[in-house]
């Protein structure tokens, strides 16, 4: 596919608008804005559509596949990996518009969405009747659904509660040539054929855009209750979460803030009481008053031997310290204003118990190359989010960052895990995929692909395909 | 363009403005919220040109300050944005909005070109003193659409030994706000508030006690109305009234100089206060502000309707203590039922 002509352009731009209205843009400014999202991937559409329907965006397809113009659907933009930056150009799909709480089931325990519902404002309307969507990205008050189900993100709570993937019932996805399916049914389990919607959670928009969502919803927890063990060291807190999860508990949040993540913390307004100087354990349990008390009791004693510190938090001060959680990642600036967080190698996993040594890795690669990093994540499943700070005006850093997101992606790798736990692969780590999946099992991806989307015009560039 | 590149790469692109930005909620488009302005404000340093477009998307801002107390980065939006408004400006960029509403202050000295006398609400004049220990600094709203409110506050601070300036010409807000100088208006000002010999300038515009705090030479303090009425509520002899009424922070009172506690202050030494849905560093913009409502105003009315959306049930008035939040939230439909603190004072007052 090449750029578009100009009198080619200037058609497309009134077919657009004859199936959106106004809501089509091709300016230059606008386009800028939706170059990308938080990772360094940046691509210019040649126009931005912010369809209203189903049907506009399978009319939307139909042209895209007609004329060869790559498509590329966006959420909130919120994401890490490139997936929504259009670097081949073409039409960028805001799906933001498209936000209508369908349907909220009790009944059923099922919330019927369209993709551009935020996941923070399916969660207050799911409050009022006692249930929830457990995945709980740091995003939640910005991304949306459909962002979330494309990139099959999770959050702090998967530990417990699992990812997107195991909360979407059934899609109803536009392809790559104007058509429209169904994925699944509105019931909580189905054995029919191949299952198509686990094939669309996590394709990045490669395979078909998401126009709707049928997701199970969870009843909230009575109560929780947190226990702050603080360490000397990250490898031996490492160490310790894994006691936890061989004596049988499973927290509903395992988190690991390194003592730089606790600097940055400290440094929030309003700031959060983490008082703590060392590498701090959140370890979250929900349940019943009894139950959780109990587990609590359990954790602190595994702790207790190992750890500077053991505490226990509940109410506002738990909840100050999950929000704060929550935007640390793009906090680092607040250490060193000189210094801007640049998400890369920033998602890896690993087997639970290669955890300690993944902590170690990361370690040497960041002293190695002399480049300050931040260690927090989801510890409790393997996750491990690495912010690394740079000036980035100065290229030398930029170089040292490039060679350190490198090494900590294959130490992820060598460690038998992954580049991406939650963020996906975009383009920021596409050149990774053939090696994490094996040669054959890429190339099964690829056939994929070319079956949905023979023509190539969906998301073009992602995930190596 | 020369723009502040450390301050631009600050922004991690995480889009946690998008949850907040009132602009962006009425509009839907990325360049309608703070992340998509501060990508257009890197493009231009990369040689994008400032069309139509891109001015809409800067000068919609309204600079209300929701984007810096949320954003994690601690990135300062307002203050990139109105950096970039005056250098285009100094290009020659400008709506033609802009390029109106700055040719009639700098002909009229005044927001609304009016060429009548600005303290045509005064009565007697002879209680004007040239010496004074404070300067009630009135503002343009006040001196030409809200003319009993300025009476009202005249009449209170007056107790207390304050007088007006003779001259009083816009304090520059509008002009600062969209890009231009405002030096010989602040000059102008500055001298006759010397001439006075007051310590202390007292203003009922958010407005303008933003701008003579951080935009004039610091040789005077700078009083909010709320803030001296806060001081001295003891001294009035006030009535209870038996009314409910809730406060709307203005953002250039509230998330801009931190004043939330002493309006309420006031209100419950006189009567009960229900807060809005959003209040305090939360509050949601009125629209109204950083020129949106000169150059947008079916826009700014919209986010003023949704503002109205957050008044609790049951309260008699809308208080507030800025003008311009006071016109733009009556013009989308609250009427005479947003007042202005010194009405509520006035009305309490024995």
């Amino acid at each position: 596919m090449t750029r578009l002509t100009e009198i080619v352009m200037m058609n497309i731009l009134q077919e657009l608008k004859e199936i959106v209205g106004d809501r089509v843009s091709a300016s230059p400014g606008e386009m800028c804005c939706y170059a990308g999202d938080a990772s360094q991937v940046v691509g210019l559409p040649d126009f931005v559509v912010r369809p209203e329907s189903t049907g506009q965006v399978s009319r939307i397809l139909r042209l895209c596949s007609e004329h060869l113009i790559p498509a590329v659907a966006r959420g909130a933009g919120t994401g890490l990996a490139g997936g929504c930056s259009p670097v081949r150009g073409g039409i960028v799909l805001d799906m933001s518009g498209m936000n209508r709480i369908l349907e909220i089931d009790i009944e059923n325990q099922q919330a019927i969405v369209e993709p551009g519902v935020i996941a923070e404002k399916l969660n207050s309307a799911l409050k009022p009747y006692g249930f929830f969507f457990p995945p709980d990205p740091g995003s939640l008050a910005m991304c949306t659904i459909g962002g979330m189900i494309s990139y099959n993100s999770s959050g702090m709570r998967s530990v417990k509660y699992g990812t997107v993937r195991n909360y979407v019932l059934d899609l109803e996805v536009v392809l790559a040539d104007g058509r429209v399916i169904h994925t699944g049914k509105k019931v909580l389990k189905s054995s029919a054929g191949y299952d198509l919607t686990r094939l669309f959670v996590g394709s990045e928009g490669t395979l078909g855009i998401i126009t709707r969502a049928g997701l199970k919803i969870a009843p909230m927890p009575r109560t929780r209750k947190l226990v702050l063990a603080c360490f000397d060291e990250a490898e031996n807190a490492g160490r310790t979460v894994i006691r936890i999860f061989s004596s049988g508990i499973t927290p509903s949040a395992c988190e690991i803030l390194d003592r730089t993540t606790l600097q940055v913390l400290k440094l929030c307004d309003p700031m959060p009481a983490i008082p703590e100087d060392g590498d701090v354990i959140l370890f979250e349990v929900d349940g019943t008053e009894s139950s959780t008390s109990e587990a609590v009791r359990q954790i602190s004693e595994i702790c207790q031997p190992t750890a500077k510190s053991v505490r226990i938090a509940d109410g506002p001060e738990m909840d100050g310290i999950w929000a704060a959680r929550r935007l640390v990642g793009a906090a680092i600036s607040r250490l060193d204003p000189m210094k801007t967080r640049i998400y890369m190698g920033e998602d890896v996993g690993v087997p639970i118990k290669e955890i300690p040594a993944l902590i170690k890795k990361v370690q040497q690669i960041a002293a190695k190359l002399d480049i300050p990093a931040m260690k927090y994540g989801h510890i409790g499943d393997g996750n491990l989010h690495v912010a690394l700070f740079i000036d980035v005006m100065n290229k030398e850093q930029w170089e040292k960052l490039l060679l350190a997101a490198d090494k900590i992606h294959r130490a992820a790798m060598e460690l038998g895990g992954t580049v991406s736990s939650e963020h996906g692969i975009g383009l920021a780590r596409a050149e990774y995929l053939p090696e994490q999946v094996g040669t054959e099992a890429f190339s099964v991806m690829q056939s994929i692909k070319k079956a949905l989307d023979p023509k190539g015009i969906l998301n073009p560039g992602k995930m190596g395909l | 363009m020369n723009l502040d590149l450390r301050a631009i790469n600050q922004c991690v692109r995480c889009g946690s403005c998008r949850t907040f930005c009132p602009v962006f909620e009425e509009s839907g488009w990325e360049s309608a919220n703070t992340r998509g302005r501060i990508m257009i404000l890197k493009a231009l340093t990369c040689g994008l040109q400032p069309d139509s477009q891109v001015l809409d998307s800067l000068n919609t801002c309204t600079t209300c300050g929701i984007c810096t107390e949320n954003c994690p980065a601690g990135v300062n939006p307002p203050e990139m944005i109105e950096s970039a408004r005056r250098q285009l400006v100094s290009l020659g960029k400008m709506t033609r909005q802009q390029a109106d509403l700055s040719r009639n202050i700098l002909a009229s000295g005044n927001t609304f070109a009016e060429s009548s006398d600005r303290l045509s609400w005064l009565t007697d004049r002879s209680l004007l003193t040239k010496k004074a220990d404070y300067v009630y600094f009135v503002g343009c709203m006040n001196s030409y659409r809200y003319t009993e409110t300025a009476a009202n506050t005249f009449a209170l601070l007056h107790r207390f030994g304050a007088t007006i300036l003779p001259k009083e010409l816009c304090c520059g807000s509008p002009l600062l706000r969209t890009g231009f100088d405002a030096r010989r208006f602040v000059d102008e000002n500055c001298r006759q508030i010397a001439e006075t010999g007051a310590r202390t300038v007292i203003t009922g515009c958010a407005g303008c006690y933003t701008t003579l705090k951080k935009s004039y030479p610091q040789d005077f303090r700078v009083q909010s109305v709320p803030e001296f009425l806060a001081l001295h509520i003891s001294q009035l002899d006030i009535a209870q009234l038996d009314l409910t009424v809730t406060y709307h922070d203005p953002c250039h009172l509230g998330r801009h100089n931190q004043i939330y506690e002493q309006p309420r202050r006031v209100i419950e030494a006189i009567c009960r206060l229900k807060e809005m849905k959003t209040s305090g560093k939360a509050a949601r913009c009125c629209g109204g502000g950083g020129g949106v409502r000169a150059g947008y105003k079916d826009l700014s009315l919209q986010m003023a309707r949704k503002r109205l959306e957050d008044v609790p049930d049951g309260v008699d008035y809308i208080v507030a203590s800025c003008p311009l939040c006071i016109r733009n939230l009556r013009d989308a439909g609250a009427g005479e039922k947003v007042i202005d603190l010194v009405d509520l004072v006035a009305m309490a007052v024995r």
